[in-house]
């Protein structure tokens, strides 16, 4: 099954890492983010011109970018004093894979929808989707992963009129 | 004000052809969304705003209003039944509402939450039907200092959406605000923060990114905590309430409605708070306090009437002023805004028909759920048990397809996955969502509005001082933000204590 391929790269990728961070170490890396988007702002909105008599477009963004320099130092300050909320759960073993494979096949579908199209991705997406969430039923999943594709093709395309990828169907 | 003749003609168009089937239909969706624990109104409406792209306009929006009006209505049904909310709005439903259900007064018990909020609900839909044009007309004196003034205002009061900790609702919000800087500059048409990306020039897209936040988010926190789902043991009879009960329960209704109508007006608090409050003013002036959490209607009744009663408060400043006064209905305006129509003192102007069967919508959605809710109540509490498993995979399907069928484009869909996944790092490290939505929808109004009075005052800043509307304005906005978060606290340790001692904690 798909999670039991998981654990291979489950334990030491940056992904297991990001989603299992402790609250401490996520307070940390986003106080670092904060001060990086923070001083962007400032050099990014240095080249914008600035129109006379519209108003200097600066002054909002660079207000905003010193309130997050300022709210990430506190952030920064009380998660290295050990003052970070405690995070509600961790994500661990069988969670942790299953959250992954969600996110990986969600990438996935993403990337191939408009080339396979919608019908086709959707029902290999949902299959999936079933496996990695313990469906073991293959008599209800089989016709779950065709009855939902077609039937939210129909209500789009055919009803709504929102033309969906046909890729393989075209 | 109010125009009866328009009005009138707007029960009619709402209570015709597609549009009644589309009303009944969402409320359907938004009972049975309201219903599930861990799928919200807000997300419910993220998640069916692609449906309407097909719709007139006022198809699309009756629809969405059965979800909103439904869903906030269907969270009590769980909370009767198993315990656990089926929306945060229906957290104080429990209290007695579980009692309820283990004496065997379950059917009672979702009959009585039912009409309450229908009661609630009618009632807060009649005071927009007569308040909102008063307020419209008022705000068409508005200008650009007043804009910007009333963005700060709700901005202001965002704080209280902050969840555990200010600090990172405060980084929610600014990010927002960063967020709505994300394209061409209002007054000046350059390039900003846009990477050289052509798709970015318009900024992200608004709806893929709600649905990214709202609903995919949280789907993605179902696949994390997808438990088997729970078992309703519960017998469901005697469902219709008798005149008796509802007699004595109409003091209560009275006061909940006020409550629910004054906390729904206050941006940045729905219905979430107001049945807390709702329920606490209750106990504190009946005459036999000890009974409530033990099951009683009234317990059931108080909640219950305020959480629908917010419903038509929380729309009243996003019709009239554009101002969203929480989640659920910063994602209606962005159902308004695909529709090409402004929330604002000119959609009143423009539109005035069309507000008026928005309306008349409004009010119908109300007597719909109640119907709904009494007939088929046995069919929601079955839907509670619904399999995740085959849940969950639909949810992010509906959001997937949703986001790209806005404008058939790649790029939506992976906008709308992108803020997914931030939405769930979000939620896992605390940061509530709720802000950065509100303060994207402000952020591009108060800067726009911020330099246009700059421009009428040739660069003098006190021109936000010396006009008295916006000076009025900034003044209640430093008010509302210190009442807020004193309020903050004082719900946050009373939901705290209610949900570690139950009902009975001291007052």
């Amino acid at each position: 099954m798909l999670t039991s391929f998981l654990p291979s790269f489950g334990n030491q990728g940056g992904w297991n890492q990001m989603a299992n961070m402790s609250m401490k170490k996520g307070d940390i890396l986003a106080a670092l983010v904060i001060i990086f988007i923070s001083i962007f702002v400032f050099y990014e909105s240095g080249r914008w011109p600035i129109p006379a008599l519209l108003g200097n477009p600066l002054l909002i963004p660079r207000g905003v970018a010193v309130c997050l320099l300022f709210a990430a130092g506190i952030l920064l300050f009380r998660a290295l004093m050990g003052k970070s909320l405690m995070l509600e759960s961790r994500l661990e073993g069988a969670t942790l894979r299953r959250v992954l494979a969600v996110a990986i096949l969600t990438g996935g579908y993403v990337l191939v929808l408009e080339r396979v199209g919608f019908i086709s991705t959707t029902f290999l997406y949902l299959l999936l989707f079933g496996l990695v969430l313990g469906v073991r039923r293959w008599f209800l999943l089989i016709p779950f992963a065709i009855v939902v594709p077609v039937i939210v093709y129909l209500i789009f395309d055919t009803t709504l009129n929102v033309p969906l990828p046909p890729g393989w169907f075209r | 004000m109010v125009s009866l003749d328009l009005l009138l003609r707007g029960f009619g168009t709402v209570l015709s052809g597609y549009n009644i089937v589309a009303l009944v239909l969402g409320s359907f969706m938004g009972i049975i969304i309201g219903a599930i624990p861990g799928l919200t109104a807000t997300m419910g409406i993220a998640l069916l705003v692609p449906f309407t792209f097909g719709m007139t306009p006022i198809t699309g929006i009756v629809m969405l209003l059965g979800i909103y009006t439904g869903a906030i209505y269907g969270g009590g049904i769980a909370s009767i039944l198993i315990k656990t909310p089926g929306t945060p709005a229906a957290a104080a439903t429990v209290f007695d509402g579980y009692p309820m259900a283990q004496k065997g007064l379950a059917g009672k018990a979702i009959g009585i939450a039912t009409v309450s909020s229908g009661i609630g609900g009618t009632f807060t839909a009649i005071c927009l039907t007569f308040f909102a044009p008063i307020l419209a007309k008022f705000a068409l004196r508005f200008s650009a200092p007043e804009y910007f003034a009333l963005a700060v205002f709700g901005l202001s009061v965002t704080v209280t959406l902050t969840g555990r900790s200010p600090l990172k609702g405060f980084i929610s919000g600014a990010f927002g605000l960063l967020i709505a800087m994300v394209g061409l500059d209002p007054m000046g048409g350059f390039p900003r923060f846009t990477f050289g990306r052509v798709e970015l020039t318009g900024g992200f897209s608004f709806v893929p990114m709600l649905i990214g936040l709202f609903a995919l988010s949280e789907a993605f926190r179902q696949v994390e905590i997808i438990l088997t789902a729970p078992k309703v043991k519960a017998v469901i009879k005697d469902i219709l309430p008798k005149l008796r009960e509802l007699k004595q329960c109409s003091a209560i209704f009275i006061r909940s409605c006020i409550i629910g109508l004054i906390v729904g007006i206050t941006p940045a608090i729905g219905a979430e708070t107001s049945c807390f409050i709702s329920y606490s003013e209750a106990k504190r002036t009946s005459k036999h306090p000890e009974r409530y959490g033990t099951g009683i209607i009234e317990g059931v009744a108080a909640p219950q009437c305020a959480e629908n009663a917010s419903t038509g408060g929380d729309l009243l400043p996003m019709l009239t002023l554009g101002l969203p006064g929480d989640a659920a209905t910063a994602v209606l305006m962005g159902a308004f805004t695909i529709h090409n129509l402004q929330p604002g003192p000119i959609l009143f102007r423009d539109h005035a028909d069309l507000v008026h069967q928005v309306f008349a919508g409004m009010i119908v959605a109300n007597s719909v759920f109640v119907i709904l809710g009494l007939a088929f109540a046995r069919f929601f509490a079955r839907v509670i048990s619904i399999n995740r498993r085959y849940l969950v995979p639909m949810i992010f399907i509906c959001c997937m397809v949703g986001s790209y069928a806005i404008n058939n484009a790649l790029y939506d869909l992976a906008t709308c996955v992108f803020f997914g996944f931030i939405g769930y790092m979000m939620m896992r490290y605390s940061y509530p969502v709720s802000p950065m939505v509100l303060a994207q929808i402000l952020g591009a109004m108060m800067e726009s509005n911020f330099r246009r009075s700059l421009a009428m005052s040739r660069g003098d800043p006190t021109i936000f001082f010396t006009r008295p509307i916006a000076l009025i304005i900034l003044i209640l906005a430093v008010f509302a933000t210190i009442t807020a978060i004193r309020r903050q606290r004082k719900m946050l340790r009373m939901q705290v204590a209610m949900a570690t001692e139950g009902p009975d904690e001291k007052k």
